[in-house]
């Protein structure tokens, strides 16, 4: 009898684990507030787009978590029974990883990092194809030679983004150069401004960022410039001088992994070699100011008119060479990379052999700077 | 004095302890209210917040624990603050001395040789030496060049931020961070040890108490502490009994920005165990600081309690975004209010209001 009693409660808990682990209540805290318009923003649109999508995942969310609290807000979410946790700043790492031992139970994914964990992932959707596709038609549109560049932190994804964009306008335009200003801010609207204008005044006639907001644009478009949007959809903010940009699909992370968690393929046991680094193939990226707009229709006849002698393509409109490179990104066998060699840094010191192409790992702690950049560049080797 | 009817209003040069709690005690009471305002229009209950309030911060060991954690760097700057306030010196300056001591411990933990058991006394040292320096500039600028302290303290706050963001970009960007703007992570002998199961890095809030009790009793029984007193109470008769405002108040900022500079330590050697950017090394703790010496008016004891409250308030604010799924911008509206609502009673607290018969009484009398 007492066997028996043994028996159907251990039953009964295997049930309840069972449809315990069907269920999924996935936690993401955001390093900036949700309505900054740029990376918070894109992660959030991503969380709703997957909370609707599966009636097995529940999600909630906590925005501006300074860095070193985030030990802090896992505790909390735990608390609360999240089983899967995404923090979403290279900052949250190590906060990330020590939760992750204290809680072996829950499901870690980290975002733009390198450390892992048996129940830590960690995923990034990189923009460097997409930059490299804005810089073909930004160095076909400059009039002065001159391409001004807005950028955040002097850090590798950034410098690896400005110097794939170089090497796009160089590839069309061998003596343009790209004009660098740091703010040190990832949300700065009146340092966006400030730095646009002292590149206007610099001379530059096109403009790219990385900064969470649209004053770039707004900038630039006021003395009739064109721009390339960053992050978020930001066509609506200057119809008439937004070229193209760089979109995000974190839902495409989202949802894959959340999915295989669900079918039991991801365990807190199978992470420590699961990393995301998903690119124009995989959807993850978007070239594009608008969804479904790769290119601004104003823009189009000026960039099939720009024809330039390509080494390899023979005479070809910077419109056609755009989607010519696209579709070598697009194809899941991926056939090009911006960074395909031989590339000299601006210094002269050639980076990537004649014909070889950079590895993950020399990609994601990238320092040097692409020739044709101009400006300070910190930490330059 | 005024006449409001039949009301007097009368100044009260001290107010009694009693009166100081009651009023405080009151004016957090009006600020929760008003808070409950918010919450009730923002569609959730009132009474459903501060239960989860209370059990999220009060309830558990690990809100406790986080109140606590919290706390510590209010203390260390609160303590020193209300030095600097006693002598007068307005020391706006506590969190680039905050950062000073981190940048000092973060110098010591990755670019000395020293032996193990020697580094973290050697972090505090230096930081407190370097918070020092960073707190006696403006003392002497205000001594030598009559500069005032608010504008020289505030400004020193920007020039140690840059600093630190500096390093972190820079000289001290760490090797193993990938290019991104921290430095390397501090050796384990560089490592403040944590209370079990929490996040307090108690060395520190040992320092933090200790130096509450013994600045009370250099205030109270020193004569350093009477010279500050005499100083910030009337320079012009510090002066006429032959006390040096000039020592006096280097000395007594020194204190109060090597205090300062403890929390940088305990932050980074404790909390992040690196440097990182200095708004995510303390988060205006400095500038809170101010309102906890303020609150507790000088007292280096009562800081310790008006710090913890604040602890309470921060711990709130993070329940309120993670539990009730509010807008991260409902925590400053709440700390804004009890502020706001603590601040203005300060008015209730230096004026009487004394119910006073009619002159027409009072006339009456005088008549016969």
């Amino acid at each position: 009898m007492r066997k028996l009693a043994i028996f159907v409660m251990a039953l009964a808990l295997v049930g309840v684990l069972g449809l315990g682990a069907q269920r999924i209540k996935a936690g993401f805290i955001y390093v900036g507030p949700i309505g900054d318009y740029g990376w918070t923003h894109a992660h959030d649109v991503a969380r709703r787009i997957v909370d609707g999508k599966y009636d097995w995942l529940e999600t909630v969310y906590i925005e501006s978590v300074p860095e070193g609290e985030v030990e802090t807000y896992i505790d909390q979410l735990v608390r609360q029974g999240c089983n899967v946790i995404f923090t979403t700043s290279f900052g949250f790492m190590d906060g990330t990883l020590a939760a992750a031992e204290r809680y072996p139970n829950v499901i870690f994914a980290h975002a733009s990092g390198f450390k892992r964990a048996p129940n830590m992932a960690t995923y990034m959707a990189d923009f460097y194809q997409v930059y490299y596709l804005n810089g073909l038609m930004a160095g076909a549109l400059t009039k002065t030679g001159k391409i001004g560049y807005v950028g955040a932190f002097p850090i590798p994804e950034l410098k690896r983004h400005i110097s794939a964009f170089t090497i796009g306008v160089r590839e069309v335009n061998p003596t343009a150069t790209v004009h660098v200003r740091w703010i040190y801010e990832w949300y700065n609207p009146a340092a966006a401004k400030e730095a646009t204008e002292a590149l206007i005044a610099e001379g530059c006639d096109v403009f790219a960022f990385t900064e969470d907001s649209p004053t770039v644009v707004q900038v630039a478009a006021e003395r009739k410039f064109p721009s390339f949007a960053h992050y978020s959809p930001m066509y609506a903010f200057a119809p008439d001088y937004v070229v193209s940009g760089q979109l995000v699909h974190w839902e495409e992370i989202y949802d894959d992994f959340l999915l295989k968690i669900h079918q039991g393929v991801y365990t807190t046991k199978n992470l420590a070699h699961v990393d995301y680094w998903w690119l124009l193939a995989q959807g993850a990226a978007e070239l594009g100011a608008e969804m479904g707009m790769p290119i601004n229709p104003k823009y189009v006849a000026p960039l099939k008119g720009y024809v330039v002698n390509h080494p390899q393509f023979g005479r070809i409109s910077v419109y056609d060479l755009v989607f010519l490179r696209y579709n070598q990104f697009a194809d899941p066998g991926i056939t090009f990379d911006p960074f395909e060699g031989p590339i000299y840094d601006r210094k002269g010191v050639l980076r990537v052999p004649a014909g070889m192409w950079m590895s993950y790992e020399s990609l994601i702690t990238m320092e040097w700077a692409a020739a044709g950049i101009v400006g300070p560049w910190p930490g330059e080797p | 004095m005024k006449r409001l009817g039949p009301l007097f209003l009368e100044r009260r040069l001290a107010p009694p302890r009693s009166v100081v709690f009651g009023v405080s005690f009151l004016a957090v009471l009006v600020a929760l209210l008003l808070a409950a305002l918010v919450f009730w229009a923002y569609g959730v209950s009132p009474v459903r917040a501060y239960s989860e309030i209370g059990r999220g911060t009060l309830g558990t060991v690990g809100g406790l624990s986080d109140i606590v954690r919290r706390a510590i760097p209010l203390i260390l700057c609160g303590v020193g603050l209300t030095l600097a306030f006693r002598a007068q010196f307005w020391n706006i300056g506590a969190e680039g001395q905050l950062l000073a001591g981190a940048v000092a411990a973060t110098g010591v933990a990755l670019f000395v040789r020293v032996p193990d058991g020697f580094r973290l006394p050697l972090m505090f040292l230096a930081g407190f030496g370097a918070g020092a320096v960073w707190a006696v500039v403006p003392a002497l600028l205000r001594v030598k060049l009559r500069v005032n302290e608010v504008i020289s303290t505030l400004m020193m706050n920007y020039i140690m931020a840059y600093i630190v963001e500096w390093l972190v970009h820079g000289p001290w960007k760490g090797p193993t961070m990938r290019g991104f703007a921290y430095t390397d992570m501090f050796p384990v002998s560089a490592r403040l040890p944590l209370i079990a199961g929490t996040r307090i890095h108690w060395p520190t809030l040992a320092v933090g108490v200790l130096a509450a009790v013994v600045v009370a009793l250099l205030l109270s029984r020193t004569r350093l502490g009477y010279e500050i007193r005499v100083v910030g109470q009337n320079p012009d008769a510090a002066r006429y009994a032959g006390i040096s405002f000039a020592s006096v108040l280097a000395l007594a900022m020194v204190l109060s920005g090597g205090l300062a500079a403890l929390a940088g330590v305990g932050e980074v050697a404790g909390v992040h165990w690196r440097l990182r950017s200095p708004g995510h090394v303390s988060m205006g703790y400095g500038y809170t600081a101010i309102i906890v010496a303020w609150l507790a008016r000088g007292s280096p004891i009562a800081a310790v309690f008006t710090a913890l409250l604040f602890g309470l308030i921060f711990a709130a604010g993070d329940l309120m975004k993670t539990t009730l799924g509010l807008p991260f911008q409902i925590t400053g509206v709440f700390n804004g209010l009890i502020l706001f609502s603590l601040i203005s009673s300060d008015l209730l607290m230096y004026w009487r209001v004394r119910w006073a018969p009619k002159e027409k009484a009072w006339t009456g009398q005088a008549g016969l």
